[in-house]
């Protein structure tokens, strides 16, 4: 009887079997294949070392550098500026949004007003908030204002122009619509102009993090109140290359979480969403 | 020109009209020391100031031979790597996660390695703006490339076209739209890379008179070059960069229908 239960139960194993180990090798060939240029690339850059007797101030050896990484775990320094690096990030990606959005939409809903501020808009999404930086020094210091400071002003502009742009490409008859039914410019704003434009803002939102971050690691190394961009900076000082190199690996993966983890997912979601609206 | 166009441009000089008089009012009517906003009359004197010594000038064409040296490196390098990965399938797979991860990286991230191995000064620049620039042309190139239609290729295959041919009349302009759009975004992550390298690893050019003129203080200056650097930025993208990019886009229409 107990036999004939498990015969049973690994039947139905055997028979769902093939497509879940099917996944799983797919899932592995496919993770095997994104990986492979990786150690690759590792594999050439342990060989340039080797051949060519470089000093670690130059171009530390991988192992170095991986090395390099568990004082400064040990230590909490590499958490620590993690976290600071993203709430700072995190803070002004929140505000720059909560205030880019409703501004686009507020100098969006006219036409006139839409078609005053587009140069200038764009002139200052244009100016980089790196080049605000010397100005951001004077007025606010050496500190966390000043990074701050630069950020927001980063993703505000093009979260805010793209968001204008949005509203104006939303056709006209939507908003007519609902206003010949009776709908209030606040429905007008949740109904019609917010999903209208969603594209738009969320191409805006991702040129102002990903302008911003770059600005964060530019400001941090400039600023030098913690950070990673501090982190570079200050190993840099020391010549200490493997540090450097733990540095900018964990920036390229940082800004990969950010991509993968919350600009992919957005996006997905709105795309199809704008998808739906198309038909 | 037409009426609205006039119009629109009219209405597009009223923020700016509007800013400037805020400006003018806050420093007029407050007593705002001259370090923390300076009157757009003092940023006038600073420009000329700069101007009639020639530091300007000099600051203005270092900067923009650096991104022109880096553009023009990303550009050859970028377009004919991204050609070569995107014809040769494996290749292109064995690259393209490199180039997006190296794109994560950005090319701000290089500063202080690029100082540490080029020292202070235009290669180090240089180097940084490549890193900015160069992974989103190539990786632009590949996917430009490979969305080129297979039967294109063939066609030309057919009709005894070698590679010369296959590329020069198939896979480049099939993928000129692509590799203009990778080089107006490239771009414009390469000049801020531009401005950030300056302001840490060069002793010349836009970033270093914003930074050094921090240092002392001297705000009219800091928002001369904040202006200039707007301005400049501003001509590349609007007259050079968009022109191009509408005109590949409009040939790849005309591409599409045939």
């Amino acid at each position: 009887m107990a036999t004939v239960r498990i015969r049973a139960a690994e039947a139905g194993r055997e028979l769902e079997a093939p497509a879940g180990l099917d996944r799983l090798r797919r899932a592995l060939s496919r993770a095997g294949r994104s990986l492979l240029p990786f150690a690759l690339l590792v594999a050439v850059w342990w060989a340039v070392e080797v051949a060519f007797r470089l000093s670690p101030t130059v171009l530390p050896s991988p192992w170095q550098t991986v090395s390099a990484t568990w004082p400064l775990i040990q230590r909490g320094i590499l958490p620590d500026y993690v976290t600071s690096s993203l709430t700072r990030m995190a803070i002004a990606g929140l505000f720059g949004v909560a205030a880019g959005v409703p501004m686009g939409l507020l100098l969006g809903s006219n036409r006139y007003v839409s078609v005053a501020f587009a140069p200038f808009l764009n002139f200052f999404q244009a100016l980089s908030g790196i080049a605000w930086l010397p100005l951001m020094l004077v007025w606010f210091g050496f500190g966390e204002k000043t990074i701050q400071a630069v950020i927001l002003y980063t993703v505000f502009f093009p979260v805010a122009f793209n968001t204008m742009i949005g509203v104006r490409t939303v056709p006209l008859h939507y908003a007519h619509a609902l206003r010949v039914l009776g709908a209030g410019r606040l429905r007008l704003i949740r109904d019609v102009w917010v999903p209208g434009a969603l594209p738009s803002i969320l191409l805006g939102l991702r040129l102002g993090i990903a302008y911003g971050w770059r600005a964060l690691i530019a400001g941090e190394m400039v600023v030098g109140a913690g950070g990673i961009g501090f982190l570079l900076f200050q190993a840099r000082s020391f010549h200490q290359t493997d540090r450097i190199m733990d540095g900018m690996i964990l920036i390229g993966l940082l800004w990969l979480l950010i991509d993968l983890g919350f600009l992919r997912p957005v996006e997905r979601a709105t795309i199809e969403r704008w998808g739906m609206l198309q038909r | 020109m037409t009426r609205a166009r006039l119009q629109e441009i009219g209405l597009g000089v009223l923020p700016f009209a509007g800013l400037l008089a805020a400006w003018w009012a806050i420093t007029g009517l407050t007593h705002v020391s001259m370090a923390t906003l300076p009157s757009p009359a003092a940023v006038w004197s600073a420009a000329s100031g700069l101007w009639s010594t020639g530091d300007l000038q000099t600051d203005i064409l270092t900067s923009m031979g650096r991104i022109a040296l880096g553009a023009g490196v990303s550009i050859v390098l970028g377009i004919g790597l991204g050609l070569a990965a995107g014809l040769n399938r494996p290749l292109g797979d064995l690259l393209l996660p490199l180039a997006s991860f190296f794109n994560s990286v950005s090319g701000i991230a290089w500063i202080p390695l690029a100082i540490t191995w080029f020292g202070l000064g235009t290669v180090a620049v240089t180097f940084i703006i490549v890193n900015a620039v160069f992974f989103l042309i190539f990786f632009n190139t590949v996917l430009g490339v490979r969305s080129v239609p297979r039967i294109m290729e063939q066609a030309v295959r057919t009709l005894g076209g070698g590679y010369r041919e296959l590329i020069l009349h198939v896979f480049l302009p099939g993928a000129l739209p692509h590799i203009m759009s990778g080089i107006r975004s490239g771009l414009g992550f390469g000049w801020r890379a531009l401005i950030a390298a300056e302001l840490i690893a060069a002793t010349s050019g836009l970033g270093f008179l914003i930074y050094d003129a921090s240092n002392f203080l001297r705000s009219d200056r800091i928002l001369t070059g904040i202006l200039i650097i707007g301005a400049i930025w501003m001509i590349i993208d609007n007259l050079v960069l968009k022109p191009l990019e509408r005109r590949t886009v409009e040939r790849w229409g005309t591409v599409r229908t045939l």
